[in-house]
């Protein structure tokens, strides 16, 4: 079942009304997380590379393209997720099979990167 | 860092952790921890205390203890007042100062609650320095913590800081038990009650937040000296005002983590 995009995770009472994740799998090339109201995100590889909220992703993002950029040797090899750990209860760490792994990914972010037909119309499911 | 990511610590004997905590420094949160802790031991249970303020301890002074520790005839944790006690003041001379970037901040806290013989405890308080940085992380991300308690003085100076350090809290996913306003007012000489740093803040920001407010300290002199002599109000002036204040925290901190569901960890990787 596919109901959009999280609401707000968490308030301060004690109610359990977030959204949280059930299950994580990895599938070809993507992370599939099926959530506690019933959807399931979809996250490709690459997307999530490419969201990676740490500093240093962070500060390269704003750095003018430079097509004559040379890449480094593990920017060669496919992305592949090594390890997806959880951060306290609000957030997962991913590890690449490239060594990088300072993004922490807060659920209501990795939700909002969910690439499936209904958080994001217009593209195939 | 190591592979992986953080190291997540298992701490079973701890049946509940609580962080005490404020935006702005001053407010009292030590006071109020070690009062808290005091008061959490007189009902009966096995209370610890961690001074998590690596660069400005002020637990060892509140609690009588002078200078540093000899580990080789004291063990660590320390035992007063019948609860174990572990800071950074028992480990450097009071004089020294701790210039420490945030790794070995985390090194030193996770060393604190995982490495040293706690034995087990029903409560853990932890007093968290002022502000939302490497202490609070570190307990957010690698330590089951089971909920905080904010302090706040009244004025909007106060307030806002606190706000920041709930905010905090709702990002990393951590129930806030409540709002605890210090220095809430002063009883003259003539029995009037004076609110000398503003009126209702605390409360306000309960409601704004949605967070429940535990209860107003009021200003006592007698608190100051108590702390400067090493024995905190709930053992040194039981029979006052303030100390019964501390002891209704107390039961409500009792309650109130009664209340809180128990969550289960997020899942890892299939």
């Amino acid at each position: 079942m596919a109901v959009g995009r999280a609401k707000r995770l968490r308030t301060f009472d004690f109610s359990m009304n977030d959204i949280l994740p059930t299950k994580l799998q990895k599938d070809s090339g993507l992370i599939r997380i099926q959530w506690s109201d019933g959807h399931e995100s979809v996250l490709p590889y690459k997307n999530l590379r490419n969201a990676c909220p740490c500093a240093g992703c962070k500060e390269e993002a704003q750095k003018p393209l430079n097509p004559f950029r040379i890449l480094k040797t593990n920017e060669l090899a496919p992305l592949e997720v090594s390890r997806l750990d959880p951060v306290g209860r609000y957030a997962y760490r991913i590890t690449w099979a490239d060594g990088h792994d300072t993004g922490i990914f807060r659920l209501d972010y990795l939700r909002s990167l969910c690439q499936c037909g209904s958080c994001q119309p217009g593209k195939p499911g | 860092m190591q592979p992986g990511g953080l190291p997540k610590l298992s701490l079973p004997h701890m049946k509940n952790i609580v962080a005490v905590a404020s935006g702005k420094g001053g407010v009292g949160k030590s006071t109020v921890a070690s009062n808290l802790a005091l008061s959490l031991c007189g009902m009966g249970f096995k209370v610890g205390l961690l001074d998590a303020d690596i660069y400005g301890p002020s637990i060892p002074l509140m609690m009588g203890i002078q200078g540093q520790v000899d580990q080789a005839t004291t063990p660590l944790p320390l035992d007063r007042y019948g609860i174990k006690l572990m800071s950074m003041g028992f480990l450097v001379p009071p004089e020294k100062a701790v210039i420490w970037r945030g790794p070995m901040i985390h090194r030193a806290l996770t060393q604190f609650l995982s490495d040293m013989a706690w034995g087990d405890l029903d409560y853990m308080v932890v007093d968290l320095p002022p502000g939302t940085g490497d202490a609070q992380l570190t307990l957010t991300q690698s330590v089951p913590l089971t909920a905080a308690v904010v302090v706040t003085t009244p004025q909007e100076v106060s307030l806002i800081d606190a706000r920041k350090g709930l905010e905090m809290f709702r990002e990393v996913r951590v129930p806030v038990l409540g709002i605890i306003e210090n220095m809430s007012y002063f009883v003259g000489e003539d029995g009037k009650r004076y609110e000398i740093f503003g009126h209702g803040g605390g409360q306000k920001l309960a409601k704004a937040t949605g967070v429940p407010f535990l209860g107003a300290i009021p200003i006592d002199p007698l608190v100051v000296q108590a702390g400067d002599n090493g024995m905190p109000m709930v053992i040194s002036h039981p029979e006052s005002a303030t100390a019964g204040a501390f002891r209704d925290l107390g039961k409500v901190v009792v309650k109130n983590l009664a209340l809180a569901p128990s969550e289960a960890p997020l899942p890892g990787l299939s």
